[in-house]
């Protein structure tokens, strides 16, 4: 057997050492390497297998490195997310028919548990512990298309994959990379229709493959794969929330610097009454959402997308309608947190229709349930009345007014509701000030004492001082030195006393913000509460005055004008007011201790002085330090500090604020010693240390990106910085400061003044979406665009032509002029858009910052006809990139004239110009024949009118057209004319028609321009031209060589035309004709006998050669033998 | 003084003060403004010179201004345009110094179109403004601070002019930048050293040294680091008009500035005579008031930091000054007309060990409004 042939002749195997010094060293080995393994890297254990062998490998190979992390680096934004974010705005676009309502309301039901027939308008829901999302269906119409991409932060892109991507969602698309990406999820529906499985993986790899191109490689394509009782599979729909539920988002940079609102809910508060009278009467409107992007101002005005710039007349925030969940530690959603919010669907009981209210009554269950939830803790809090009940959740509110809908019946148009609702709001407001309507009594009392100077300074000094009796008593024994003072020479110090006045009210810490806004506080309110205001005020204020409050109080105001109009036409001066140039004295010892400290030659601060930090230093290493009195118990001597004391206090006496003496740190326990060196320690820590990182060297050469870990670090800390800095201010001080409402409460902004067909067309599937305009993008200018032509778009755009162009939050109307930037900058007009190429684009319109995308539409009409023509509706897309008031564009212009009259190099030239006033404008102007002799303009000439000298580097002809070319410059046509797309009836809703191109009216009107007629092709006909004999003068003549002369002929040479024609007779011809014959016979024997003569001429030529040849060969023999003979006879007498 | 009235996006107000700062905030932010009654109880009613002036640069600078003043200068309409800057040259009207001029330039440099590079003609030195050494020590390192990169910031004196007749020639450019950082500046740090400058034109050398010579006497009794140079003009770079004067800046271990200034009496003022040892003694003394009243900034600029702030990016600005001068008490109301941003101001909390010396500061915080450089071309 070959296998235990084998074993039998297997080798014995090599038995490691057990004992030994090898075994030893292994041992050592094993256990120490297993050790090292965990602490140390291979490159810590063996540097020399690491070292660099070449220093430019080693350098590509740093390079390398350095490139991939600078690629990885982006610059540093601050994170602006609100503690309580707006809810994530998700919208489902696609065609018609291709399942978006179902989608929603399959999520709704994911998440709420809840079935709303109706999908209408924006629907917000909590989806999890920290998100709520808002679901929008988008319609099939272009002009919510561009609103919804404008506002979405998360886009379901809906397809039937039975049919594939139709134009609608390559034109979203479009929009959505103009106006800024937001995240994009594409979902495949109608699957179960194609029933080849593999047709169905051909069709879906289609579609990843296009989806991909379209909008990045990876984006997440969701397949819905059909249809069960008309809902999607459970589990593809909960998969589907889970990544909406977890999607993250970045900033966007219009939404990140623009407030904007969609809004939920719109109310019409205006009199019935006056609808009544007049129904086309303008309306005032309400309208409620979230803020999203920035702080919402009221000052700032906004645009509504569909209706036009409009005004806040009051913006408020209300309690949230959905709030987010509680904080508390649970896993799961309570079922009473799963929130719906849908007022335009109906959720909440209600249907607002355009003219009616309809109830619903079944479904929403867990609706039923929240609200009596809510209203149980409405009576548990009964604190503000039931008026702030109202105004507790929307749903509450709702009811209400369903209730009284029951009550007054149909009369939901009536007077009184409306009233009611109003005085409610108004009511409210008051109720919420009540609680500090006393603080703000007192506010505006510090308020006029601010305003006040010289009259009621000891009344408030009074006052000050008993607002706050708590203050340092350094403070306060300063205050009596100078009250002593003061009090001993008053008069001397009255403008150092005022000036101290001054100082003193602002050190006060609660009296800043009045003095600075106070008073204008309460010009913000209305009127009578005022003036109510100062009622009250005088009332307190005259309490000991005997004379009534009437005269006080029209002195009170007499002054206060009286000092208004004295500020009013001061002179304007920037620099601190020095109170009749009376300066403290400096140089005074009890004067100078203020400002000792203030030099580097003073005390430092504790945490900076090198001495305090030596000095704690040393506290914590030796504990035994002679500061306080103790007792030398051997000794029994006594270390006082008295004494030390004192001169510390003769050193710093600084009265304002008193550095921590001796005594009180002796008082200090050690451990707040210990936490104090802490704190300083952290600080130089932070300073010094780089952050304590670990620096754990591992061989490698690593790049410096301190710059950039320094921006990161400076963002992060400004974030944190943001969040912090306003937390415990109440919600209205705030939200002054931040400059408006924050992103994530929910308002109510009112409207006055809307056109009455915002409320009467209102169609809650069309969104409305409320931009806020920030400084400056409410005016108007023009603005300078970098524009290319769409490249789907078929048609080439015309300068001049009308154009819907959608940037910021608008879309408007307007004509834009198309230009080309030259080499020096002038910007040369064009007639039409190049293709392929960008081009520059001027048009009047709102001012937009630089860099913000825009998208020009020739038509938003829905129109089938046109859709198929055209294909692609997007007709060009760019970015602004220069705003201004004025244009510089520019047309070639050339003018034409013809000279009449010339002189050697001057001529007149006339039909260039009509008038002499012209031509005085143009006067040094380069101009041109077309033979290219150039000139110059000199001066206009009188006869006939606009006619002019100009001057030539040649003689010019009279045949030659002259031209001036020049520039003239383009005005840009002022017109906008927003897209008022919202405003239309239901039914024209998506036919918005602004003003027509000219080409679209000549189609209409069946109109043809008549052609140029210089333009129309004709035979040409061209004439020969005759030119003059050249004439070579005598002079000249006489001196040119003979060749070159002209040849006249013989002086009396007869012509050729002058000669007698012969006419012969027949004989005569006969004779000639024999003669000719003759002649020909001679002539041919004559050449013959030439031929034979030349041919004997060469014979006789080649004997006489060969006769010549044998001769010479002759005599060369001859000589030969003659030569030999001579040398021979030489040689026989030689020897 | 608050607004009379909003009609239709434009303001509306009364009186001829503070007309530097409506002209300016409403250049900056887009919107109109109306002043009525500019000194109409006056014997001699109307807009003075330096406002027209004043008017008349606005209207250099921006493009597609619209200005209507009704006959007698009472009232005046101004709708603003673009900010364009460029090259301009602005003859000053005597009356006030040039730093009333540059001060509004130095606001809206940053925000034109084309780099400012202005020459200006007129008073450098004078009482009712700051001057140009003024300016380029205290106005200066503020801007800096919020502008980062300040290559091709210059403030040049090419000639010297003091009132009456002025004279003077002043070189400004300013870069253009997109948007201005959001700071938070609070610790004023102390007083590490003391410049100046003292100038004489057409007077004796003499009176700037000794004027010198009676600053410093004040200066060293607090900080042995004092170095006041003297700029002695003749012929033409001296202006038109004899005087002489001082300005004073300290600088503290944390880049803050405080300057003040002194000018002697003009020569129509010839009743009064200015002693040099006293003006010495005098704009030292003032220096000393202006470390005392202490903060990040010099006093008569509290008004630019907080327009800067106003303008920056919506970040959290903190900036610690000292007492507020009336003047900016009444910017910050302006800024609220026209911004609608408000500040919160407060009185930094004593951090026992950590308080700073001088009087007590404000605080001064804010979130910028994100104001951008609409005018400037991007490509």
């Amino acid at each position: 057997m070959p296998g235990d042939e084998d074993s039998s002749d297997k080798k014995k195997s090599h038995r490691a050492r057990q004992s030994g010094v090898k075994a030893e060293k292994k041992k050592l080995k094993k256990t120490k390497s297993v050790g090292k393994d965990e602490t140390l890297t291979a490159r810590q254990r063996n540097p020399k297998a690491f070292a660099i062998n070449s220093a430019i490998s080693a350098e590509r190979n740093f390079r390398r490195k350095e490139d991939l992390t600078a690629k990885k680096q982006h610059i540093p934004i601050v994170d602006k997310t609100p503690d309580v974010p707006p809810p994530v705005l998700v919208a489902v676009v696609g065609p018609p028919k291709v399942g978006k309502s179902t989608v929603i309301r399959n999520l709704i039901k994911n998440f709420t548990r809840t079935n709303v027939t109706e999908i209408k308008g924006p629907i917000t829901i909590v989806t999890s512990k920290k998100r709520r999302i808002t679901l929008i269906e988008c319609n099939n119409d272009v002009n919510s298309m561009i609103d919804i991409a404008k506002c979405a932060d998360l886009v379901l892109l809906l397809c039937d994959a039975s049919y594939g991507f139709e134009m609608e969602i390559f034109e979203f698309l479009n929009i959505c990379q103009v106006h800024g990406m937001p995240k994009i999820m594409g979902v495949l529906t109608h699957l179960d229709v194609i029933r080849n499985p593999k047709t169905m993986r051909t069709r879906k790899k289609e579609l990843k493959k296009r989806f991909w191109t379209e909008v990045y490689d990876g984006a997440k394509l969701f397949y819905l794969s059909g249809l069960i009782h008309g809902e999607y599979l459970r589990n593809e729909i909960q998969n589907l929330g889970r990544f909406i539920s977890v999607m993250k988002f970045r900033p966007l940079t219009w939404k990140g610097t623009h407030s904007h609102v969609l809004v939920d809910r719109v109310e019409d508060v205006t009199n019935t009454e006056m609808i009544r009278q007049n129904s086309k009467c303008d309306r005032d409107i309400v309208l409620y959402g979230y803020v999203r992007g920035v702080p919402m101002n009221k000052e700032l005005s906004v645009h509504i997308a569909g209706y036009g710039d409009a005004r806040m007349e009051e913006l408020s925030s209300i309690p949230d309608p959905c709030p987010m969940p509680g904080t508390e530690k649970k896993r799961n959603l309570l079922e009473k947190e799963r929130m719906l919010y849908a007022p335009m669907s109906g959720v909440g009981g209600i249907v607002y229709d355009k003219d009616a209210v309809y109830i619903e009554l079944q479904g929403s269950h867990s609706h039923k349930k929240k609200n009596e939830d809510d209203e149980d803790a409405i009576q548990q809090e009964d604190l503000l009345g039931k008026l702030i009940e109202k105004k507790q959740t929307i749903d509450t509110q709702i009811e209400e007014q369903e209730f009284r809908l029951f009550s007054d019946a149909p009369a939901i148009k009536s007077k009184d509701f409306v009233d009611e609702r109003k005085a409610k709001v108004q009511s409210d407001d008051e109720d919420d000030e009540e609680g500090s309507e006393a603080e703000e009594d007192d506010e505006e009392e510090d308020n006029d004492s601010g305003m006040d100077d010289e009259e009621m300074e000891d009344w408030k000094v009074e006052q000050s001082e008993e607002e706050n009796p708590a203050e340092d008593s350094s403070d306060e024994e300063y205050e009596e030195k100078v009250g002593l003072d003061s009090d001993f020479n008053w008069r001397d110090n009255l403008a150092q006393k005022a000036r101290d006045d001054y100082l003193e009210r602002q050190a006060e810490s609660g009296n800043l913000m009045k003095i600075v806004y106070g008073v204008f506080n309460v010009s913000a309110k209305s009127k009578p509460e005022q003036e109510e205001a100062e009622d009250k005020e005088d009332s307190s204020s005259d309490n000991e005055d005997d004379i009534g409050g009437l005269f006080k109080k029209v002195t009170q105001k007499q002054a206060e004008i009286q000092k208004q109009r004295e500020i009013q036409d001061k002179e304007e001066c920037c620099f601190f007011e020095v109170y009749s140039n009376e300066i403290r004295n400096w140089l005074d010892p009890e004067n100078k201790i203020y400002i000792q400290n203030c030099f580097v030659t003073g005390k430092w601060k504790a945490s900076e002085d090198a001495e305090e930090l030596l000095k704690l230093d040393d506290l914590s290493d030796a504990e035994s330090e002679v500061y306080g009195d103790f007792e030398d118990l051997e000794t029994g001597e006594k270390h006082d500090a008295k004494d030390k004391e004192k001169d510390d206090k003769d050193n710093e006496p600084d009265p304002k604020k008193r550095k921590m003496t001796r005594v009180e740190e002796e008082n200090l326990t050690k451990a707040e010693l210990m936490a104090k060196k802490m704190k300083l320690k952290a600080k130089f820590d932070s300073e010094y240390d780089n952050g304590g990182e670990k620096d754990e060297d591992d061989g490698r050469i690593t790049g410096d990106h301190q710059y950039y870990e320094e921006l990161k670090a400076e963002a992060q800390k400004q974030s944190e910085l943001n969040k912090k800095e306003f937390e415990g201010l109440d919600d209205e001080l705030r939200s002054k400061i931040e400059g408006g409402y924050r992103p994530g409460m929910y308002v109510r902004m009112s409207f006055k003044g809307v056109t009455s067909e915002f409320v009467t067309n209102f169609n809650p599937t069309y969104p409305v979406l409320v931009g806020g305009l920030n400084m400056a993008e409410e005016n108007i200018g023009f603005v300078n665009c970098k524009v290319k032509k769409h490249r789907w778009y078929k048609k080439i755009l015309k300068t001049g032509d009308p154009l819907i162009v959608s940037i910021g939050w608008r879309r408007f109307q307007t004509i834009p002029i198309f230009c080309k930037v030259e080499d020096n900058f002038r910007q040369r007009y064009l007639k039409y858009t190049p293709n392929h190429v960008t081009c520059s684009m001027t048009f009047w319109g709102p001012i937009t910052p630089q860099n913000t995308g825009f998208l020009a539409l020739q038509t938003v009409a829905n129109d089938r006809e046109e859709m198929k023509r055209i294909g692609f509706r997007i007709a060009a897309t760019g970015a602004v990139a220069e705003l201004d008031k004025s244009t510089q564009i520019m047309k070639k212009l050339k003018l034409v004239g013809t000279p009449f009259k010339i002189y050697k190099k001057t001529a007149f030239i006339q039909g260039m110009f009509n008038t002499s006033l012209e031509v005085a404008k143009f006067e040094g102007a380069k101009i041109k024949t077309v033979s290219g002799i150039r000139g110059q303009i000199k001066k206009a000439h009188t006869t006939p009118e606009g006619s002019f000298r100009a001057t030539f580097e040649d003689k010019i002809l009279v045949s030659d057209i002259v031209f001036c070319r020049t520039w003239f410059k383009v005005e840009v046509p002022r017109f906008y004319a927003p897209v008022t797309s919202l405003l239309l009836p239901e039914l024209e809703k998506d036919q918005w028609k602004g003003m027509k191109t000219t080409a679209q009216i000549k189609r209409e009107k069946n109109l043809q321009n008549d052609p140029n007629v210089d333009s129309l092709y004709r035979e040409v006909s061209r004439e020969q031209k005759v030119f003059k004999p050249l004439k070579i003068p005598k002079t000249l003549q006489r001196s040119l060589p003979y060749k070159d002369k002209p040849k006249h002929g013989p002086v009396d040479g007869v012509k050729a035309e002058d000669r007698i024609a012969v006419i012969q007779s027949p004989h005569e011809q006969k004779v000639s004709k024999m003669m000719k014959m003759i002649k020909t016979n001679y002539d041919d024997k004559k050449a013959k006998e030439k031929l034979e003569m030349n041919e004997r001429a060469k014979k006789f030529k080649a004997e006489q050669d060969q006769e010549k040849n044998a001769y010479h060969k002759r005599q060369q023999n001859l000589k030969r033998k003659m030569c030999r003979a001579i040398s021979k006879v030489k040689g026989k007498s030689k020897s | 003084m608050p607004i009379e009235e909003i009609e239709n996006d434009t303001l509306v107000y009364k009186g001829a003060n503070f007309f530097k700062q409506r002209l300016l905030l409403s250049t900056l932010s887009g919107k109109p403004v109306k002043i009525k009654d500019i000194r109409s109880d006056f014997s001699d009613p109307g807009l003075r010179e330096f406002e027209v002036c004043l008017v008349r640069l606005l209207d250099k600078v921006t493009n597609g201004t619209v200005i209507e003043l009704n006959n007698s200068g009472t009232a005046i309409y101004f709708r603003p345009g673009l900010l364009q800057g460029g090259t301009i040259t602005h003859d000053c009207c005597l009356k006030r110094g040039i730093g009333y001029y540059i001060d509004v330039l130095l606001a809206i440099g940053p925000f034109c179109k084309n780099p400012l590079n202005v020459i200006f003609k007129g008073v450098t030195n004078s009482k009712d403004s700051p001057s140009i050494d003024h300016i380029k020590s205290a106005a200066f390192p503020i801007l800096k601070r919020f502008i980062v990169v300040d290559d091709g910031l210059e403030l040049k004196i090419k000639k010297r002019g003091i009132l009456p007749d002025g004279g003077g020639e002043v070189h400004f450019k300013c870069p253009v930048k997109k948007s201005l950082r959001s700071l938070q500046v609070v610790n004023p740090g102390m007083v590490k050293r003391i410049r100046g400058t003292a100038f004489t034109c057409k007077v004796s050398p003499a009176m700037a040294n000794r004027t010198v010579e009676s600053a410093k006497g004040v200066m060293l009794k607090f900080l042995p680091d004092v170095y006041i140079n003297t700029d002695q003009n003749k012929g033409r770079l001296s202006g038109n008009s004899p005087g002489y004067g001082i300005s004073l800046v300290a600088e503290t271990t944390e880049g803050v500035f405080f300057a003040t200034e002194e000018i002697s009496f003009s020569k129509t003022e010839d009743s009064k005579q200015t002693v040099p040892e006293d003006l010495g003694n005098k704009v030292a003394i003032r220096l000393l008031d202006e470390i005392y009243r202490g903060g990040c900034a010099d006093s008569t600029y509290q008004w630019l930091i907080a327009l800067y702030m106003a303008l920056g990016q919506s970040n959290v600005s903190k900036y610690l000054v000292g007492p507020l001068s009336q003047y900016s008490i009444h910017f910050l109301q302006h800024l609220r007309d026209f911004f609608s941003i408000t500040f919160k101001l407060e009185n930094p909390e004593d951090d026992e060990d950590d308080s700073i010396p001088g009087f007590t500061k404000v605080l001064m915080t804010c979130v910028g409004i994100n104001y951008t450089n609409i005018s400037k071309r991007v490509n």
